[in-house]
């Protein structure tokens, strides 16, 4: 089971598809999201935004960290299985695609 | 039924009296100015007079329930002097929604900075917030068991209505676990069970009961009935109508007034006959306002133990009904100029709630705008409105020939502007799909999914914005009149630019997305801030409750989008020449006290309209109507149009 978090700033709603425009980027995040969430049977997909999830920001040390020191301009925060995969910035479909196929194998660590 | 009800007992008395031993609710619902707190405040006192632990609860912006109990009573359960076994509250829904704000920085404080919280704050400001605070609200007093009866004088009738369908959408939001606008996470699933607890409760019909309080006018009934049709689509059904303020015959004694008195008459019979509830009831006009405990206690005889009302046309205190003099308080010049077009397009704004007359006073402005020479358009963004009854004429959603030269009307086709909304948001998403190559994207499976979204509250809302803005890039026109929908619905209307454009600024919601709606939303609000470009017109009819929402909202208007009042519109003036006894002057010198007030309240110049025998129909009736109300007779006075007569004097 791989579990991938999003953490995001404070919002209304996370679909994109609520004010006079649709913001793409969330729209092509949720449609990704929910792609990938269908593909693989042993993904867990969770997002979590600053205006309707804060605890899960206070209860997550990392995350609590992460934007103690940046502020929320660090957000979104992409998590995969407990590794911060992404910062400041939503993935694509590709991306999300690559990060989930290599785990967290590829990231750069120090041995 | 086998069982026979005692002598004194009514229909509305079955409605409202607990039969069970689990606390019982009964909803109020109905426009401002119809009557329904003086109803609530005798209903409850009614009910503990008749041994039930009662709470009165008011979610009433301008609660007047102070001035009809004649003591303070505000945010705190208050018990009501002289009345045992009755406490009231009133709830300001404005604190109430600062209160939900601030439970949800809270605990972001720990975590960001003062800007990044003043940031979050300013999201807090979503249209949504206050919708989800004021049935926070609602449904805590949902759970009273100190009560045998709860009454809730609750918030306007298509307020109400949200209020209510909001719930069930939220509970499919939740079930499938998408987003939702209800609020932090971890309260959730509590308040979900609240919610349901709620929606089952009003569902329930043998704890809950919904009445309706109306005048006897025909809009009044149309109202109610696509109130009441709306509410049992959610499943709930209406069992009392209360027809407030009817003439009495004993004071029609001329023509014009009998012939009014017939028409109510007509109305309640056929409201009687068409309305599906369980009971209907009737209580008269006074010849002044009903405040304190006894005439509450006649209102309530009447509506629950079958007894006849009242009526003491010498029972106004404290005016002097010979001194009214309406024509001194206008001011036709003032008023002629905020209507007249200068060079550019004039945007003129009738507002106020249902019921005050504005689509009418709005129609009547526009054809003396065109027979004044002006290309004039008249828009309704009013779903309640009736322009084609009132012109005679089909109006549809785009502008068409009403008639008369140079006057077009048109209205917001609600479910068009949705569908012309949806397309335009999938389109949008089918283009930014279109540019991305590189991608294993299903791009099907996404705008499926956006147009599951579509389904949401906030979509019709976004649609009537879209629409109303559209109708400033209508070219052509040296004014455009707006008949506007009732006053909270338009102040979220007009308010929704200014938000969204904050939104967009913050630059976090609608990154990139934005700049061409922003600018759009931009420039529609500056011409609606100018006021050499813009008019705002608030309509109302001179007594408490209509006065004190149109203040509230031309407060709110200047306060959160910038925009000030800059005419006052009193209808329905009860015209001097009919109406001779000691009843209609009393009625008159409350009038003209309002009319003082509104001066008072507003500074603007007033416009003047006389209460009517029946409404006006068509456009020559429009016109005839036009010369009775004060600045619009002026705009088309040949004085000023340069062919050489002279200035007409008085």
């Amino acid at each position: 089971m791989t579990e991938l978090t999003l953490y995001e700033e404070a919002m209304c709603c996370s679909t994109g598809v609520c004010g006079p425009d649709p913001d793409d980027e969330l729209v092509e995040v949720s449609a990704a999201l929910d792609q990938l969430e269908a593909a693989r049977d042993d993904l867990e997909i969770a997002r979590a935004n600053m205006q309707h999830d804060m605890d899960q920001f206070l209860e997550t040390q990392p995350i609590y960290d992460l934007v103690e020191e940046h502020g929320p301009s660090i957000l979104p925060i992409t998590v995969v299985d407990d590794e911060v995969v992404a910062e400041g910035e939503y993935l694509g479909y590709d991306e999300l695609e690559a990060v989930l196929e290599d785990g967290v194998d590829a990231r750069p660590t120090e041995a | 039924m086998s069982r026979q009800p005692p002598q004194a007992t009514t229909g509305a008395r079955e409605v409202v009296e607990p039969s069970g031993e689990a606390t019982e609710f009964v909803f109020f619902s109905g426009k401002g100015g119809v009557g329904k707190s003086t109803v609530s405040c005798a209903t409850a006192t009614w009910l503990a007079d008749n041994g039930y632990e009662t709470l009165l609860v008011t979610t009433d912006p301008a609660p007047n329930l102070s001035d009809i109990f004649e003591q303070g009573i505000g945010h705190e359960v208050t018990p009501i002097d002289g009345v045992e076994g009755l406490s009231a509250i009133e709830i300001d829904p404005d604190v109430a929604a600062e209160e939900y704000r601030q439970e949800t920085i809270e605990p972001m404080r720990e975590l960001l900075d003062e800007a990044a919280i003043e940031t979050v704050e300013e999201q807090l400001n979503s249209p949504c917030v206050e919708e989800i605070a004021a049935f926070d609200n609602f449904v805590e007093f949902m759970d009273s068991p100190d009560y045998d009866v709860v009454v809730f004088d609750t918030a306007p009738t298509g307020h109400t209505i949200r209020l209510m369908e909001l719930p069930s959408d939220w509970n499919a939001e939740l079930e499938k676990g998408g987003s939702t606008c209800i609020g932090p996470a971890a309260s959730m699933e509590d308040k979900k069970r609240a919610y349901e607890r709620a929606i089952d409760t009003l569902q329930d019909d043998e704890r809950t009961s919904f009445a309706f309080v109306g005048k006897p006018e025909d809009s009044s009934i149309d109202e109610i009935e696509r109130s009441a049709s709306d509410l049992g689509e959610l499943g709930i059904e209406s069992q009392l109508l209360i027809l407030n303020g009817y003439l009495p015959e004993s004071v029609c004694e001329d023509p014009f007034f009998e012939g009014k008195r017939a028409d109510e008459q007509a109305v309640i019979d056929r409201a009687r006959e068409a309305f599906d509830a369980d009971a209907t009831a009737t209580y008269p006009l006074q010849p002044g306002e009903i405040a304190g405990l006894d005439l509450l206690a006649d209102v309530g005889g009447v509506l629950y133990d079958g007894e006849a009302a009242t009526v003491d046309a010498g029972a106004a205190p404290d005016v002097d009904a010979d001194a009214v003099e309406f024509d001194a308080m206008a001011d036709p010049d003032a008023v002629a100029e905020q209507l007249t077009p200068t060079a550019e397009t004039r945007y003129l704004f009738f507002t106020g709630k249902g019921g005050v007359g504005k689509s009418t006073v709005a129609s009547t402005a526009a054809t003396k705008l065109a027979e004044a020479g002006h290309e004039t358009l008249v828009v309704t963004t009013d779903p309640a409105a009736h322009l084609e009854d009132i012109f005679g004429e089909p109006v549809g959603h785009e502008p068409t020939s009403v008639g008369p030269d140079r006057l077009d009307a048109a209205r917001i086709d609600q479910e068009r502007a949705l569908e012309e909304y949806r397309e335009g948001v999938l389109d949008h998403v089918r283009t930014m799909y279109e540019d991305r190559e590189d991608t294993d994207i299903d791009v099907d499976a996404a705008i499926a999914n956006v147009e599951e979204e579509l389904e949401s509250p906030c979509a019709e809302e976004m649609a009537a914005l879209e629409k109303f803005v559209s109708y400033f890039d209508e070219d052509g026109y040296d004014v455009v009149v707006f008949d506007t929908a009732p006053t909270g619905h338009t102040l979220r209307l007009l308010e929704l630019p200014s938000e969204w454009k904050g939104f967009m600024d913050l630059g976090s919601l609608t990154k990139g997305a934005a700049p061409a709606k922003g600018d759009q939303y931009d420039e529609v609000i500056e011409i609606m801030k100018d006021p050499d470009r813009s008019t705002f017109a608030f309509v109302m009819y001179p007594e408490y409750t209509p006065m004190m929402e149109a203040y509230r909202a031309a407060a709110d208007l200047e306060e959160q989008v910038g925009i000030e009042t800059s005419l006052v519109v009193a209808n329905y003036l009860l015209p001097e020449a009919y109406g001779d006894n000691a009843f209609f002057a009393n009625r008159r010198a409350q009038q003209a006290r309002y009319l003082e007030a509104i001066r008072d309240r507003f500074d603007a110049p007033t416009m003047l309209a006389p209460l009517r025998r029946e409404a006006p129909v068509g456009p020559e009736d429009l016109s005839r109507f036009g010369e009775d109300i004060a600045g619009l007779a002026r705009l088309t006075e040949p004085a000023s149009d340069g062919d050489g007569e002279a200035v007409r004097t008085r």
